[in-house]
């Protein structure tokens, strides 16, 4: 397991924010986080991480283990002079040909020359995905990364995380609200409601009636359209559980 | 040339290293402020440097170390009642800035100073640098020149996102308060010549000077310490030949570099949209 989480809760002021969440990320997973607002995806995340401290319960990271960090927005002031070639090298050391290389793999490399500042939405989040690649982490973490895109550009956004899930030896840990979007790679969905009210294959939560509880017939069906399925090859060398769906 | 500089016990040279270092440190420091919207910290900074020196004069330490020792209270106290979440960071920056501007100005007065001296407070004299100031000068720039080089791509990273700051290991709490720090000690060290109700523009005029032709953080650093350095190195000779007040009048250089890079950006701008419609 990269990530082994025990119980975790974490509490602000007089309410609770997670109750005793149990998750463990192992090395192949692609797990996708939803719940409705103020279910503490977020949190879970921060907590996951280790930006936030749990409250009770523990998070255990494997040594050594490298996390890409894909925020939810950055807030880029225009004061700030910043192209994006300088931006991926702050604070990391990567070889020009690496970062050549890594940006290719993003379709990156276009915008090097580029004011982080007049970048759009989706760019910016390709660049974010970029830096967070650097050093070849063994998990991304995402926290709603595709939130502010058009749905054309959150298609992309989703096609390009599946490619670097298919390509490199990743585990993917997201919270995402468009579930529709994912269904297609996510392996595992975990729909959190400050305790996990249920987890498993997308098809499974769809059917979960807590899942329908919170989310509604809506969600279910808009679910139920988009179906599973795994027609793009996958590279990966550790072995995958084949799917009987 | 021959001019009258009035600098207390100091020579024209040691005067212009002194001025030298300060750009460096003013130079990228303030291009901090601009980015973390810190000017209404350092105005309210620059406010308790009174009640700095009238500490100074009762404990029998000297001004700058009673301005530093009151720098750190400054922050430590609004880091503390920000965490309070109970007023929005700029009412609380206002209340501390008046209070120990008050409270400054009050405990001169019983201390016997004379309405000179505050004067010479709030709008810097060039008298007052002596080889003693010099040296804190000299001293407290280097300190900050050599911080901001080793800390620089973190600070830069926290500034951009937080966040990302902190996943990637950067402590972030901490470096802020190591940024409010350097400002305390620039304001120590700079407040006699400039002046208290100056001196945040020796910060955030050349860093915003430097702005308009930066393409990274670092350009943008090293051009604010060269528009600092053309300032202070031009406006301390002036202000002591033609016997003017020296904040203002290195303020004033200040300003004119900035209008004028601004009509050079400006027309720059418009010249190259030109060129492309074309």
């Amino acid at each position: 397991m990269l990530i082994e989480a025990r119980d975790v809760s974490v509490f602000r002021s007089s309410y609770t924010v997670l109750d005793n969440v149990s998750l463990d990320v192992a090395a192949d997973d692609f797990i996708t986080l939803i719940g409705p607002n103020g279910a503490g995806k977020s949190m879970l995340l921060k907590t996951l991480l280790k930006l936030n401290r749990a409250d009770k319960g523990s998070v255990t990271h494997t040594p050594d283990l490298k996390i890409g960090y894909v925020p939810e927005k950055i807030a880029f002031d225009r004061t700030m002079p910043m192209q994006v070639g300088r931006f991926l090298r702050l604070h990391n050391k990567i070889s020009d040909d690496d970062l050549a290389a890594l940006c290719a793999e993003t379709g990156a490399s276009h915008l090097l020359a580029r004011p982080v500042a007049d970048l759009s939405g989706g760019e910016l989040q390709r660049v974010l995905l970029t830096r967070a690649l650097i050093g070849n982490p063994h998990i991304l973490m995402l926290d709603e990364p595709a939130q502010n895109l058009d749905v054309n550009g959150q298609l992309q956004f989703y096609k390009l995380l599946e490619d670097i899930y298919a390509d490199r030896e990743i585990a993917i840990l997201m919270v995402s609200h468009d579930l529709h979007l994912v269904m297609s790679s996510t392996r595992k969905v975990v729909c959190l409601y400050r305790h996990i009210c249920c987890s498993g294959t997308p098809e499974s939560v769809a059917k979960d009636p807590e899942f329908i509880s919170i989310f509604g017939d809506e969600m279910a069906r808009l679910m139920a359209v988009y179906p599973h399925s795994h027609t793009h090859d996958h590279t990966h060398d550790h072995a995958r559980k084949p799917d009987n769906s | 040339m021959h001019m009258h500089l009035h600098l207390g016990d100091m020579n024209i040279t040691s005067a212009l290293i002194a001025g030298l270092a300060l750009s460096l440190a003013v130079g990228p420091l303030g291009c901090f402020v601009v980015w973390r919207r810190m000017a209404y910290f350092g105005d309210g900074l620059s406010h308790s440097a009174l009640l700095g020196v009238a500490m100074g004069l009762v404990f029998g330490i000297s001004d700058q170390l009673g301005m530093v020792l009151i720098g750190i209270l400054f922050a430590l106290s609004l880091m503390w009642l920000r965490a309070q979440r109970l007023l929005a960071t700029d009412t609380l920056l206002g209340l501390l800035a008046h209070a120990t501007l008050a409270f400054g100005i009050l405990a001169m007065t019983f201390l016997g100073a004379d309405e000179i001296d505050v004067h010479d407070y709030l709008l810097g004299s060039l008298e007052s640098i002596s080889s003693t100031l010099a040296i804190w000068v000299i001293g407290g720039s280097a300190a900050c020149v050599l911080v901001l080089m080793r800390l620089w791509p973190s600070l830069v990273l926290m500034t951009t996102s937080e966040e990302l700051a902190h996943a990637e290991g950067v402590p972030v709490a901490r470096y802020e308060f190591i940024l409010m720090m350097m400002m305390g000690l620039i304001v120590a060290v700079s407040v006699q010549i400039v002046g208290i109700l100056l001196i945040t523009s020796l910060l955030i005029i050349p860093a915003s000077t430097s702005r308009l032709f930066s393409n990274s953080p670092e350009t943008m650093g090293f051009g604010a310490a060269i528009a600092a350095a053309l300032c202070i190195l031009t406006g301390v000779p002036l202000a002591g030949a033609a016997e003017l007040p020296a904040g203002p009048t290195i303020v004033s250089l200040s300003v004119c570099l900035f209008i004028l890079t601004l009509i050079v950006a400006i027309s720059r701008r418009t010249f190259s949209r030109r060129k492309i419609s074309q």
